[in-house]
């Protein structure tokens, strides 16, 4: 029988399109610093950490764990690095909540990083396509997604307007997140008449390039009580794959994402997400993902994403906020976007968060994914 | 045991690819005082409050204590063999400078293998062409007796360098192995697109597979699929990009060609542009436009055109 896990320290540097006062070491060290106060403790009372950040080619540092051990001081620990593309801060978790809930570590440090100002974003995402098949053609996954979107607006209505309203509602909620760099309102005309960069993703529908990094404590039911009296507990928590070009993937619905959130819900008890959820973090990479998540997770019917933005309630005053934290749109540091959306999912639940808290939030929904569409993740944090 | 595939091993090179780009690294404040001092023929470490420790060249975290309250310090020109060995492009040691408790790794010059024994005192060769790099440095030479030099406190630094241009090529040769052998040999040689049957025997595997990704069944025989298809889904690239293989705007679009059950990501073109949102579409029927030129590879395709006027 697995054990509870909680988060009871969470941290993250104020993001920005490019740090050049501080190395990538330096970069997680402010994040892990931040978690540490957060959580009362100090590096000796961790058992165990995680690294987590995204392709080598981003920053073009082999095996950055060994240069972030020492700028944490968590030389002689265990240490392991964990890389799962978009999902890798998401992944990062998962590896330390296994950690505790396997009975193997108390408490568990996870960091996730990156620092995408220094390399050639685009270009190194490419690389996860095939040499043989397809890579000459890629646009990292921005064509890859815009070709999707473009589909789902036959079959699902997922129109510019719906998506635009995404870009509408996250870059307002970002301007009240003391962590997100971008803070700009903007209308759903401007979204629509911004430059198209893979028509349909146009500039607004996009996230910005960002430097940052973020830090969890991650601790037993047992420890927890040193940190805090009111811990993110983890109801459930996975991440699903699915096959790359497999005959039958429609890429309409994210099947992974649908299978991760049938099993997490089971998990966690949940059987009415749109009733049961206070509020929910997802990680949009670009605003038509939002949309498509609405439906992976169940907070509506496949065909009805838009009609729900539409609505209204998924604002912050709404029934089911989504991304009161601003999402991506508000800072995108890749691999640490997934730990991010943990870390604003968690400090909901505990009341504590620095941006726009939900009144009473008790249990938020956490999505975060990976590789192009194939890998996706969700948790449930309950207080 | 997975049965052998059913198709003839094809004596092809690899596929050679290479991962060329360029970065603006960022070394932080210790080493970015580091080199900045360097340029002046000066080396720069870090003494960290706490601990004591004397770390150089400079560092922004004690690795011992975790530190992060330092002082910058001015090193001597001496120091201690640690280790050595003898490479292609000459001698290589490591070093530590009096007074540091960590090594460095440099060049070794005016010596040969033969001299040099752990523990030889060595001293700084300064590079005629000053440079913001370890380079500024041209290797360090045997000085027996050199007295041991001392750390000193430094109180004026020069401005740490912010970023450093640098370029990463990365050479790789990817094998075809059996099925990626026969698809490409295929469309070089005979300009036809094969797949393998999916288990069921009704649709086809593109790029060809020895294994059902869903069913996990070993495939069926070779098929030769059509060069026409249907777009799946489809965008316009208007985005720029360091390492982009052509001029937007374009189209990126995933096909199924007909007789096969899996995408294959191509372009769409030969059309007016300024109006390729409704010309092409989700359900758009299009054909395979060969290049002359036989490279055995997707790009032996020049594009997919729009089938206008397509009997059913």
């Amino acid at each position: 029988m697995a054990r509870w896990v909680g988060i009871v320290g969470v941290g993250q540097t104020h993001h920005s399109r490019r740090r050049t006062d501080v190395s990538q070491a330096g970069l997680v060290r402010e994040a892990v610093d931040r978690a540490l106060a957060d959580a009362k403790l100090t590096i000796e009372d961790i058992d165990s950490v995680i690294v987590a950040s995204g392709p080598v080619l981003f920053a073009a540092v082999n095996q950055p764990e060994k240069w972030v051990a020492d700028a944490i001081n968590a030389s002689m620990k265990p240490v392991v690095r964990i890389t799962s593309g978009g999902g890798t801060g998401f992944a990062g978790a998962l590896a330390g909540y296994y950690q505790i809930a396997g009975g193997l570590a108390e408490r568990v440090l996870v960091v996730a990083y990156d620092k995408l100002s220094e390399g050639a974003l685009q270009y190194s995402i490419s690389t996860l396509y095939d040499p043989f098949w397809g890579r000459e053609f890629a646009v990292g996954i921005m064509g890859f997604s815009a070709a999707y979107w473009r589909a789902r607006m036959d079959v699902l209505g997922h129109t510019e307007e719906a998506a635009a309203m995404v870009a509408v509602k996250n870059r307002r909620n970002a301007i009240k997140n003391p962590y997100a760099h971008v803070k700009k309102e903007v209308t759903v005309e401007e979204v629509l008449k911004s430059k198209p960069l893979a028509w349909p993703i146009k500039q607004l529908d996009v996230p910005p390039i960002s430097d940052g990094a973020a830090a969890i404590v991650l601790s037993s039911e047992k420890f927890a009580a040193k940190s805090t009296d009111r811990p993110a507990f983890i109801q459930g928590m996975g991440y699903f794959c699915e096959a790359d070009n497999a005959p039958e993937r429609s890429l309409l619905v994210s099947e992974p994402l649908a299978i991760a959130a049938r099993r997490v819900y089971r998990a966690a008890g949940i059987t009415n997400p749109r009733r049961q959820f206070d509020v929910v973090e997802v990680q949009e990479p670009y605003t038509c993902f939002e949309l498509s998540y609405y439906e992976s997770l169940g907070l509506c019917s496949p065909g009805e994403a838009a009609a729900l933005i539409a609505s209204g309630a998924t604002a912050v005053e709404g029934d089911i906020p989504v991304n009161p934290s601003g999402g991506c749109a508000g800072a995108n540091p890749i691999g640490a976007a997934g730990l991010i959306r943990l870390i604003e999912g968690a400090a909901q639940v505990m009341g504590k968060s620095e941006g726009i808290q939900i009144k009473g939030a008790q249990r938020a929904l956490v999505q975060s994914g990976g590789g192009w569409a194939n890998l996706r993740g969700v948790a449930v944090l309950a207080a | 045991m997975l049965p052998k595939p059913d198709t003839f091993p094809i004596d092809m090179a690899p596929l050679k690819s290479t991962l060329a780009m360029p970065y603006t690294l960022t070394p932080g404040r210790a080493v970015g005082t580091f080199l900045a001092e360097i340029a002046k023929k000066r080396i720069v470490g870090s003494k960290f409050k706490k601990s004591g420790v004397v770390v150089i060249p400079a560092q922004d975290f004690c690795p011992v204590s975790g530190d992060k309250e330092f002082d910058f310090v001015e090193a001597p020109s001496t120091g201690t063999l640690t280790g050595f060995t003898e490479t292609e492009s000459g001698l290589i040691g490591m070093i530590r400078i009096d007074g540091s408790e960590f090594d460095f790794v440099h060049r070794i010059v005016n010596a040969t293998l033969a001299d040099l024994h752990i523990g030889d005192r060595v001293e700084v060769v300064w590079a005629s062409e000053t440079a913001q790099s370890m380079l500024a440095i041209a290797g360090f030479k045997p000085a027996p007796g050199a007295p041991i030099g001392v750390v000193r406190p430094l109180s004026d630094t020069a401005e740490p360098i912010e970023t450093i241009p640098y370029e990463l090529a990365l050479h790789y040769e990817h094998a075809f192995g059996p099925y990626y052998g026969r698809l490409f040999d295929e469309i070089k040689t005979n300009r036809r697109i094969m797949g393998v049957r999916t288990p069921d025997g009704l649709g086809a595997f593109l790029p060809p597979r020895e294994v059902c990704d869903v069913t996990h069944l070993p495939t069926g025989t070779w098929v030769e699929v059509k060069q026409t298809g249907t777009v799946r889904a489809m965008s316009i690239i208007n985005l720029r990009f360091v390492g982009q293989t052509q001029e937007p705007p374009y189209i990126y679009a995933e096909i199924i060609l007909d007789g096969a059950s899996t995408r294959l990501i191509h372009n769409v073109a030969g059309l007016d542009m300024s109006r390729a949102k409704e010309i092409v579409k989700p359900g758009t029927r299009v054909r395979a436009v060969w290049r002359d030129q036989r490279t055995g590879s997707l790009a032996d395709i020049s594009h997919f055109e729009v089938i206008d006027n397509e009997k059913s």
